[in-house]
């Protein structure tokens, strides 16, 4: 084992050598960053501007609104992060030994497939778990003190939603999970970094654009036309109209507001209306659908790969 | 060393090789002997490597069985006794040479010898410092050598191990070769397709072509057990051969002007063929020439007649 773990370690110090120096340079961007932040914020209540409710104070919001295009960029390094691993990492991790033939030196020494695969792939999920981590922590930490703020950055925009939180370390593994069963299955490099890429933003994009079909919105309803309850820090998933009888209906029924509302849900016979939300609270929900969508799809890669090592097809 | 109850060091029982659809190995049955250098020759594509993909468990066959001294190749037992290099002799371009011979070191422990090892790409002028991907073609095919005599296997598996070389660094690797073959009484498999390199060196042969066994067993009564003919062309049989001889035996033919050349196996408990009087010259082919022979010999063969039929 010990051989193995040198040989993974020879051939990926350069990928662990970069992803500790992009960890060191974001830490001291976002500690800078964030003690600017806290500074200019300090002396203001936040509490006003909590929330989409429009009470945010000028002064107020121009202190805190500096961070939001940082945030966004870090959120948008940590959206990127998963395919950079798969891609860099995984690919070539089994791919180029095939590629270049060198996995025919290493699987005829004393050492098995088995343990040289555990050593590889081991140190490279263990890099790729502590990256993520570290730079869905650091994002984490930026936003939480002007977090859901009015036109600030929200818990269910992607920055956030996709690169916080364990699921970005479980899209991480996922990635480098299946950059390896691709480079495996393609037996080239190149290619597979293609393949893994388009791999990976599938997935994301998936979770990303039809999260909201797997989770039940909760329904806010008010009677009649009395002012709808503010959207605070929820995730809106649109209006709909009540009838008696506890149907709901399309938005498009009735567009309008204040006298020719009235008029036009008294035509339609609508009792009140319907705001479906999902409250903040969701993000753990959403997080957990990702997490184990994520892990169970790296469970499956592995899988895939140990038994195909096992099948040898790799002269 | 021609014990026949010794057990083989790699017994194949009727494996085939397929890859999408493409046979590149056809029902193949061997025994390379333990303690003996053997070669296996054939035409490029022929299924050399295919061969030894499957005697180091890289490749499973499609079926039929290989054993590595009685072990599955790619189990623990059969890898710590195999060594095998290549033919595209693969190594890690930005490792030093030294961390190249590392890889043999700290992957195979066992029997790992150092020493050896280092004085071989010593011997060859290539500084332990320097990284594979500025060396020469010889010197990598010197480092690759390295990797696998340094691993002390009593099976070693040379895939083409001299393309690529200048003759006298070809030299210079048999000699290698030889000394290491003689020091710790080991068996090697080399193949090649250049038949001249193996001639002095191999006592135990078997050609492969098209995926096929053509011929197989000791040197020495391979070429005992076949005649090259020389004379002039009968005038009365329409290919020139003695009246009184068996077509069945001829392996290969040419006739260049009124001199014809063929080679023929023997009658069986005869030192010649069935039909040759005394007007032609007869002479026991050398190994060369009976493999150009075999490889040449057209579809009238027995074996290849077998293959048109199936």
């Amino acid at each position: 084992m010990t051989g193995t773990l040198w040989l993974a370690w020879r051939q990926q110090r350069l990928l662990v050598l970069a992803g500790a120096l992009l960890v060191a340079a974001l830490t001291v961007w976002v500690a800078l960053r964030r003690a600017d932040l806290m500074e200019a914020i300090s002396g203001y209540d936040l509490s006003q501007c909590k929330g989409w409710n429009g009470e945010c104070p000028p002064q107020t919001y121009a202190a805190m609104s500096q961070a939001g295009g940082g945030i966004r960029l870090l959120g948008a390094i940590g959206l990127a992060l998963p395919a950079a691993i798969g891609m860099f990492w995984g690919a070539p991790l089994i791919g180029r030994e095939l590629e270049s033939g060198t996995i025919k030196v290493v699987l005829t020494q004393d050492t098995g497939v088995r343990g040289w695969f555990a050593a590889r792939f081991g140190l490279a999920a263990l890099c790729a778990v502590a990256v993520s981590t570290a730079v869905a922590g650091l994002l984490a930490w930026w936003w939480a003190p002007i977090a859901n703020m009015y036109d600030g950055v929200y818990w269910h925009d992607p920055y956030i939603l996709n690169a916080s939180g364990p699921s970005a370390v479980a899209a991480a593994l996922f990635a480098l999970a299946a950059g390896t069963a691709i480079g495996l299955l393609v037996r080239r490099t190149l290619p597979a970094m293609g393949v893994t890429l388009a791999a990976v933003l599938a997935v994301a994009a998936v979770l990303t654009f039809f999260r909201r079909d797997f989770v039940t919105p909760v329904d806010r309803i008010t009677p009649g036309t009395q002012p709808k309850q503010l959207i605070g820090s929820a995730w809106s998933a649109g209006y709909r109209y009540l009838t008696p009888d506890g149907a709901q209906h399309p938005l498009e029924n009735c567009l309008f507001s204040g006298e020719r509302l009235r008029a036009c849900m008294d035509e339609h016979g609508f009792t009140g209306r319907v705001h479906k939300v999902y409250p903040s609270s969701d993000f753990w929900t959403f997080q957990a659908i990702d997490t184990t969508v994520y892990l169970l799809l790296a469970l499956a890669l592995v899988t895939l790969t140990t038994v195909r090592l096992r099948g040898r097809r790799l002269g | 060393m021609n014990d026949p109850t010794a057990r083989p060091a790699l017994r194949a029982t009727a494996i085939g090789q397929r890859f999408r659809g493409n046979q590149a190995l056809h029902d193949c049955d061997f025994e390379i002997p333990a303690g003996r250098i053997s070669a296996l020759v054939g035409p490029n594509g022929a299924g050399k490597s295919t061969l030894f993909h499957l005697a180091t468990g890289l490749l499973r066959p499609t079926t039929g069985e290989i054993r590595v001294f009685g072990a599955l190749p790619g189990s623990r037992a059969a890898r710590a006794r195999t060594a095998f290099v290549s033919q595209d002799k693969p190594l890690y371009p930005q490792f030093t040479v030294a961390e190249m011979l590392s890889v043999g070191r700290r992957l195979s422990p066992r029997h790992w010898d150092q020493a050896k090892a280092e004085r071989i790409v010593g011997e060859g002028g290539i500084p332990p410092k320097s990284r594979i991907g500025t060396l020469s073609g010889g010197k990598r095919t010197r480092v690759a050598l390295a990797l696998a005599l340094g691993k002390q296997a009593d099976l070693l598996l040379l895939d083409e191990p001299l393309a690529d070389l200048d003759p006298l660094v070809r030299h210079e690797v048999m000699g290698l070769l030889m000394a290491e073959a003689a020091d710790r009484g080991i068996t090697v498999v080399i193949s090649s397709h250049v038949l001249p390199e193996l001639e002095n060196v191999c006592d135990h042969v078997l050609l492969l072509r098209d995926g096929r066994i053509r011929l197989a067993g000791d040197a020495q009564d391979l070429r005992e057990a076949h005649t090259r003919l020389t004379g002039r062309a009968d005038p009365g049989t329409p290919d020139g051969l003695p009246r009184g001889a068996d077509r069945g035996a001829v392996v290969h033919a040419t006739t260049t002007g009124r001199q014809l050349t063929a080679l023929l196996r023997n009658a069986p408990g005869s030192p010649l063929p069935s039909g040759v009087d005394e007007r032609w010259i007869t002479a026991t082919p050398s190994l060369e020439e009976l493999l150009l022979a075999h490889l040449r010999s057209g579809p009238r063969s027995a074996a290849h007649g077998a293959e048109a039929a199936a």
